[in-house]
């Protein structure tokens, strides 16, 4: 999985290329003007209500939200970077000409929605008036997703959501023989291991992303050692569902992802589980716990949703699992945006490292306030060809880190599957040589197993 | 109730300049506002003889006029005393506030004639 | 002048608070019908202690993390705030008004304290000027309404301070203060300086999102 470190000579040579992105040409050559004005203006005058309006009449356009973006921090403070001359790029001017502006227009709106925001809502802490900018940002997502013009690898993973309810296009006997390969390799290490299926009637449903089962198995393997460890009765369902991403939410596409999530939570209501524990996902949990669940109209999930940082708090809090000794090296702790920013669980978090490792260095800033990853909100899904646009646009998050590699750290820890691939990303690029892990491999690392 | 006593004392103080005042008009150039505790705005210009020549007005108590039970007295004038001896710091009842008196006064008169100055700086004139 | 300022201070001052309080409700009960009929969800996170929770750190300077960062925006921002209202509502010269058309009256700032805030809210609005004039990431989302929106909010108390010193020219200076302070007013629920009328309901909204869902501060 590790990538090479990229040198200097390297990286001077690399070129900032124009970026091709065919589902982006291909969606913008069969736009019409007319089909924009017409899109625009359906999103904006029957989607959207008040709270857009609001936002936009309230903004005093005083650019107090420029400094909370990595990526304005990260390009030298150019403001065609920051919250909101973003959203002066894509929706003013779109609200402005009545919806009027041309495909070119509509292909930078897209760039700029898509690749150029994570969407972590750093930026409605520093405006005064409290405006969504992230939710302006998701309306423009809106208006090219009904346009047809979203990147294509994103776009992708919605139509793999759309069709397999996972986020990868794993088929149907793919995932249950995954849980069993990894239950049988488990069963090598823990004799009396299960990853119990379809068990009606469990504490918990465990659930996923879909990237784990695909390419990242061992933390299947991982989370059941936990849940042997620690004596949970919990199951893991084999039908459709058990994905909890979502990347259609990240395109605008608000149909499918109701889909995904109805799915999901009718799969836990069928297994009568108590509570969904998810593992160390950050757009999920903000999927399952925040958005997803209300655009079915639920106002609070239907089911408890755990994410697994309150998960093993709990599990820890409660003495379940045995640690050998705690994690020698000095780690520092990202705080993901989604679970901490849109979960509140910064303190949890904070007793869990502390709980499991000798020396925590904190970033700065951090908890609430830390800086995004620049992986969420969809734009690593984007793919290789905003690579890297991205890592360039998250030069602060590096220097952030160096600051507590300075200060003697010397693992990260991510409790995010799209943090932990952006921090790698940027580690690599600027030569961070710190390593990143989930809570889960530290947990795994230290806790007694039978001989 | 400290400000109503010093105005008294003010008062008490100042009777002899008063009496003095009522027969020196013909030199008036502007309202005393040595009545005011902490005066916040230059003295109002107001010169008596060449005011009431240009405004035509005979009668004294077109502007020191008598109230009784807050109905005007007709025929009665009150130009022996200080305005100040009726209108106190604050209104009182129907009876304004001596500030206000001064304006409503000299105010309204001027916008029931369209003559005169009716904006503040035009009287407290820097 | 006589039938001009008569004209500015009767029946147009009738007119731009006619427009300025109908205008404000009007947008505001506007925005609230919109939001039952077409996003009710919002009031079911709606949640008075979150709210308050916001805007009370929001309207205190340095109590949020923004504030800290920008102390000398902070700073002006404050002062000019308060000053833009304080000075006005609570200027001798216009209660005196109030007292004499509807017998109301309330506490005064001595004059020279009013004329010290007038100065503050004029260097407010230069400091915002030359913000948006100098500072990259302002000026790029800068249009020219927001120089118009500046200027109105600047008029009544450059021309407030020339009629109270009685500089250039004084009736007319005076005609005009009144007319620029009913522009303002008009302009109040009719331009963004509707941030006004909306931020307390913006800010309640982030708020409670913050507390209720994501049990985090928004500050």
């Amino acid at each position: 999985m590790a990538e090479p470190a990229v040198t200097q000579d390297e990286k001077k040579e690399e070129e900032e290329q124009k970026v091709v992105d065919e589902g982006i040409e291909v969606g913008i050559s069969r736009l019409t003007e007319a089909r924009i004005e017409q899109v625009i203006n359906q999103v904006l005058n029957t989607e959207t209500g008040a709270r857009l309006k609001t936002y936009v009449n309230t903004c005093i356009h005083c650019g107090l939200c420029s400094e909370a973006c990595h990526y304005y921090m990260s390009h030298d403070k150019d403001p065609k970077w920051s919250p909101v001359g973003k959203v002066k790029q894509t929706l003013w001017e779109m609200i402005r000409k009545k919806g009027r502006v041309s495909p070119d227009f509509m292909r930078r709106a897209v760039e700029i929605a898509q690749t150029e925001c994570n969407l972590c809502r750093r930026c409605l802490q520093f405006c005064p008036f409290g405006i969504d900018i992230a939710y302006l940002i998701s309306m423009v997502r809106r208006i090219c997703h009904k346009l047809g013009i979203t990147p294509l690898y994103i776009q992708d993973t919605a139509h793999s959501h759309s069709v397999t309810m996972n986020q990868m296009w794993v088929k149907g006997d793919e995932w249950p023989d995954t849980l069993q390969w990894q239950e049988e390799e488990a069963r090598g290490e823990f004799p009396t291991l299960r990853i119990p299926l379809e068990k009606e009637g469990a504490d918990i449903m465990y659930s996923v992303i879909a990237p784990e089962p695909k390419f990242q198995a061992q933390l299947i393997y991982q989370a059941a050692a936990i849940m042997e460890v620690a004596g949970v009765d919990w199951t893991m369902p084999a039908d459709m569902g058990w994905d909890n991403s979502d990347m259609a939410m990240f395109t605008g596409d608000n149909e499918i992802m109701g889909r995904v999530k109805r799915t999901h939570f009718e799969l836990a209501a069928r297994l009568r589980v108590k509570r969904i524990v998810m593992g160390e996902c950050g757009h999920a949990f903000r999927s399952v716990y925040d958005t997803g669940n209300r655009w079915l109209g639920w106002s609070h999930p239907p089911i408890p949703i755990v994410h697994a940082i309150d998960f093993y708090w709990e599990l820890l809090k409660d003495n379940r699992i045995p640690i050998k000794e705690k994690y020698p090296e000095p780690v520092t702790l990202h705080d993901p945006c989604n679970v901490i920013r849109g979960g509140g669980l910064m303190e949890k978090a904070r007793y869990v490292a502390h709980a499991l490792c000798e020396t925590v260095v904190e970033m700065h800033p951090n908890r609430e306030y830390n800086y995004c990853c620049c992986a969420g909100g969809g734009v690593i899904n984007c793919g290789p060809p905003y690579k890297l646009k991205r890592v360039k646009s998250n030069r602060v998050k590096a220097e952030q880190l160096m600051d507590a590699k300075a200060r003697g750290a010397k693992v990260i820890i991510s409790p995010c599957h799209n943090c932990h691939s952006g921090l790698k990303d940027i580690k690599n690029y600027y030569d961070l040589h710190m390593d990143i892990k989930f809570f889960g491999d530290i947990i795994y690392q230290i806790m007694e197993k039978p001989e | 109730m400290k400000k109503g006593m010093t105005i008294i004392a003010c008062a008490f103080f100042l009777l002899p300049f008063m009496l003095l005042s009522v027969h020196s008009q013909e030199d008036m150039e502007s309202v005393d506002r040595s009545v005011f505790d902490n005066p916040q705005r230059p003295a109002a210009v107001f010169k008596h003889e060449a005011h009431n020549e240009t405004a035509g007005i005979e009668e004294c108590n077109e502007c020191h006029h008598v109230y009784e039970d807050g109905k005007l007295v007709e025929d009665e004038s009150s130009e022996d005393q200080r305005c100040a001896d009726c209108h106190g710091p604050e209104d009182q009842g129907n009876q304004p506030s001596l500030v206000k008196a001064f304006h409503v006064n000299c105010k309204g008169c001027h916008k029931k004639q369209k003559k005169g100055p009716i904006m503040c700086g035009e009287c407290h004139v820097r | 002048m006589h039938d001009l300022y008569q004209f500015v201070s009767g029946p147009l001052a009738w007119v731009a608070f006619i427009l300025f309080v109908g205008g404000s409700l009007y947008r505001m009960i506007a925005m609230l019908v919109e939001v039952k009929k077409k996003e009710p969800f919002i009031f079911t996170y709606m949640s008075l202690k979150y709210s308050l929770r916001s805007i009370v750190h929001w309207m205190t300077p340095f109590a949020t993390y923004n504030w800290r960062r920008k102390p000398v925006l902070t700073v002006v921002t404050f002062a000019f705030h308060i000053c833009l209202f304080v000075s006005p509502i609570f200027l001798l010269a216009h209660v005196t008004l109030w007292d004499e058309s509807w017998d109301i009256s309330w506490w005064t700032l001595p004059d020279g304290v009013a004329d010290v805030m007038t100065l503050i809210v004029i260097a407010g609005c230069v400091f915002f000027l030359l913000r948006r004039l100098t500072q990259p990431e302002v000026q790029f989302v800068t249009f020219p309404s927001d120089y118009f929106i500046l200027a109105i909010v600047a008029a009544p108390f450059v021309t407030g301070f020339l009629a109270y010193h009685q500089w250039f020219g004084y009736p007319m200076v005076m005609v005009l203060h009144v007319l620029a302070g009913e522009v303002m007013l008009v302009a109040i629920p009719f331009t963004r300086l509707s941030h006004m009328i909306y931020s307390p309901f913006t800010r309640a909204y982030m708020g409670s999102e913050f507390g209720v869902i994501r049990k985090s501060k928004d500050f």
